[in-house]
């Protein structure tokens, strides 16, 4: 009964298989369990902020490192199977060094905007945010863009402020390339073609966006407060650190040099990293090392937030190498009765409380367990793309949208919450945020991008 | 008794001796930002932070944590809204927004907040 339990969650909360190919996933049958270590940290990501945050924020390292070692040493005393846990390790090397290089440089970056708020101003800040999300990432441009966007408006600042801004800039525009948001780099890690998430998720993006920014400008037009402020602006907009500029033009073209898209590029095989993330890590030190103290300063920059992330993703990476191959495994049992639909709702109700990335990553194992495809093999994924795109569509739409549904969707919405509360500003809680903004507002929107776009499609 | 005013004007500094912060004036406080922490509710019935005001120093135990150095790095400060316990609490031309650097050797430097570092009262 158990087993039955853990792998009906895992199915429909984790996208499905614990193995990446449903080979491997009949082998891991017997030992439905191992699956456990996986469950345990989601939960514990889940709810530790919340109800047990002093053990948490303290222990959460040795709990990541801790049910990671568990699934490892299973890999490798008991399957023998080490070829997994290296092309894990590759994969997170990959994912890591992306996230920290992007964090770190962006970091040394301040803007210093001195203008009035006014609601066609914010809604400018928030679509240009939501744009460039694409190119420096969510975590990049919420880091940039948040202390401006609280600056201006700090005579009329209200909890709506930031919770549009994590809709927008650190959710829902980060939909249209890899780098936009961690589900999406690692689609493409597994072989989604860079530019194949711009062409056929636009027209989704697009209108999606339009409609939160149009219902925050008619929000924010009511707001009165600091109509009376006596403030002077200059009306300067000043820049600081910006040869940071220069790293991220670094990283950005760096993400294209991997020996699978540019023939050119030597592998650095058996190591389980590339040209790419050396470039990458180093960006993460020179970064740091030539920034402007100032810009930093004005950032209050911390190592804590991506500290946090490296840890809690090398336990989950680890953990849910047998997750993803169970549920390949599954999805070639039951995958008639799934539809593009289902997957976006599926992968979406997941994304909302759990990380997004490893739910995208259960799911496409999902999908393309459904046609008897493995997603370790790229030639495959490429195949998956094009024979059915909008399968794809749908896991890459819900586990970007619905990462904004609440605090823990997507990393990003925890460092802009900590950034306003640093700046004063006294956020909604947990359930406040949902209950008061992203069930009333996004889930309608949602409900009509799955009826237009993915309703009794697949 | 010295006041915030004289502290900032003489560059006074404080002292920090682990989670406990000692601020060389008397002073209401209204708001602490710490770390990912929004402090305002400094009653019993929170355990986060607690200040008394004594004869010639303010000061504040952080309970969240063992030591502030640890917490507060290089780049990150600890920002407050205070009010000198001679002035009128409720006037806010009289709130205080300070910035406070934890230094080594005990040394906690006290600022007026930068214009950089946004804190909204």
């Amino acid at each position: 009964m158990l087993k039955k339990i853990i792998y009906l969650f895992l199915f429909f909360s984790v996208g499905t298989p614990l193995f990446a190919s449903a080979e491997d996933g009949a082998k891991l049958i017997e030992y439905w369990y191992i699956v456990l270590p996986f469950v345990v940290l989601l939960l514990m990501i889940a709810t530790g902020p919340l109800f047990y945050h002093h053990f948490w924020e303290r222990h959460y390292p040795k709990v990541a490192i801790a049910l990671g070692s568990v699934t490892v040493l299973f890999y490798l005393i008991v399957l023998h199977d080490t070829h997994s846990l290296v092309h894990t390790l590759a994969e997170y090397l990959s994912f890591i060094a992306l996230l920290s290089s992007l964090f770190v440089a962006s970091g040394g970056i301040l803007i210093k905007v001195d203008r009035k708020a006014t609601p066609a101003l914010n809604v400018l800040i928030l679509l240009f945010g939501s744009v460039i999300s694409n190119v420096i990432g969510t975590t990049g441009a919420s880091m940039l863009l948040i202390r401006p966007f609280i600056k201006i408006n700090k005579d009329r600042i209200k909890p709506y402020h930031i919770v549009f801004f994590i809709f927008s800039v650190s959710n829902i525009g980060g939909a249209l390339t890899p780098i936009g948001d961690p589900p999406l780099f690692l689609g493409f890690l597994r072989g989604v073609e860079f530019f194949w998430v711009i062409q056929h998720v636009w027209y989704i993006w697009a209108p999606t966006l339009l409609v939160v920014l149009g219902i925050f400008f008619v929000i924010d037009s009511l707001n009165k407060l600091g109509s009376n402020s006596e403030s002077e602006y200059t009306g300067k907009i000043q820049f600081k650190g910006l040869k940071n500029i220069w790293f991220l033009a670094i990283i950005i073209i760096s993400v294209f040099l991997d020996p699978g898209v540019v023939s050119w590029i030597p592998s650095l095989s058996p190591m389980p990293f590339g040209i790419r993330e050396i470039i990458m890590f180093s960006v993460v030190y020179f970064s740091y090392k030539k920034a402007d103290q100032e810009a930093l300063r004005g950032n209050e920059f911390d190592f804590e937030p991506i500290r946090e992330v490296a840890y809690l993703f090398a336990g989950l990476f680890a953990t849910m190498i047998p997750a993803l191959q169970l549920i390949a495994y599954e999805a070639n049992i039951f995958g008639d009765e799934l539809d593009a639909g289902l997957f976006f709702w599926a992968t979406g109700s997941l994304s909302a409380f759990l990380d997004n990335a490893p739910t995208y990553l259960n799911f496409l194992s999902a999908e393309m367990g459904k046609f008897a495809m493995d997603v370790n093999d790229k030639s495959e994924v490429l195949l998956f793309e094009i024979e059915h795109p909008i399968y794809l569509q749908a896991i890459s739409v819900a586990a970007v949208f619905f990462g904004a549904m609440s605090y823990i969707g997507n990393a990003p919405n925890f460092m802009v919450k900590s950034i306003s509360e640093r700046a004063g500003i006294q956020m909604p809680s947990f359930f406040g945020f949902m209950i008061k903004y992203s069930i009333p507002i996004l889930l309608p929107i949602f409900i009509l991008v799955w009826w237009i776009f993915f309703y009794g499609n697949g | 008794m010295r006041t915030i005013d004289e502290v900032l004007k003489s560059k006074i500094n404080g002292m920090h001796y682990g989670n406990r912060l000692l601020l060389p004036f008397c002073a209401e406080i209204l708001k602490v930002s710490i770390e990912d922490d929004l402090i305002m509710d400094f009653s019993t019935e929170q355990d986060d932070a607690e200040y008394n005001i004594n004869d010639e120093f303010t000061e504040i135990y952080f309970h969240k944590y063992k030591s502030l150095e640890e917490v507060v790095t290089k780049y990150e400060v600890i920002k407050m809204i205070v009010v000198d316990s001679k002035n009128d609490l409720f006037n806010f031309d009289d709130h205080r927004k300070i910035s406070i650097d934890i230094l080594p050797n005990h040394i906690a430097e006290i600022k007026e907040i930068e214009d950089d570092q946004i804190f909204i009262d």
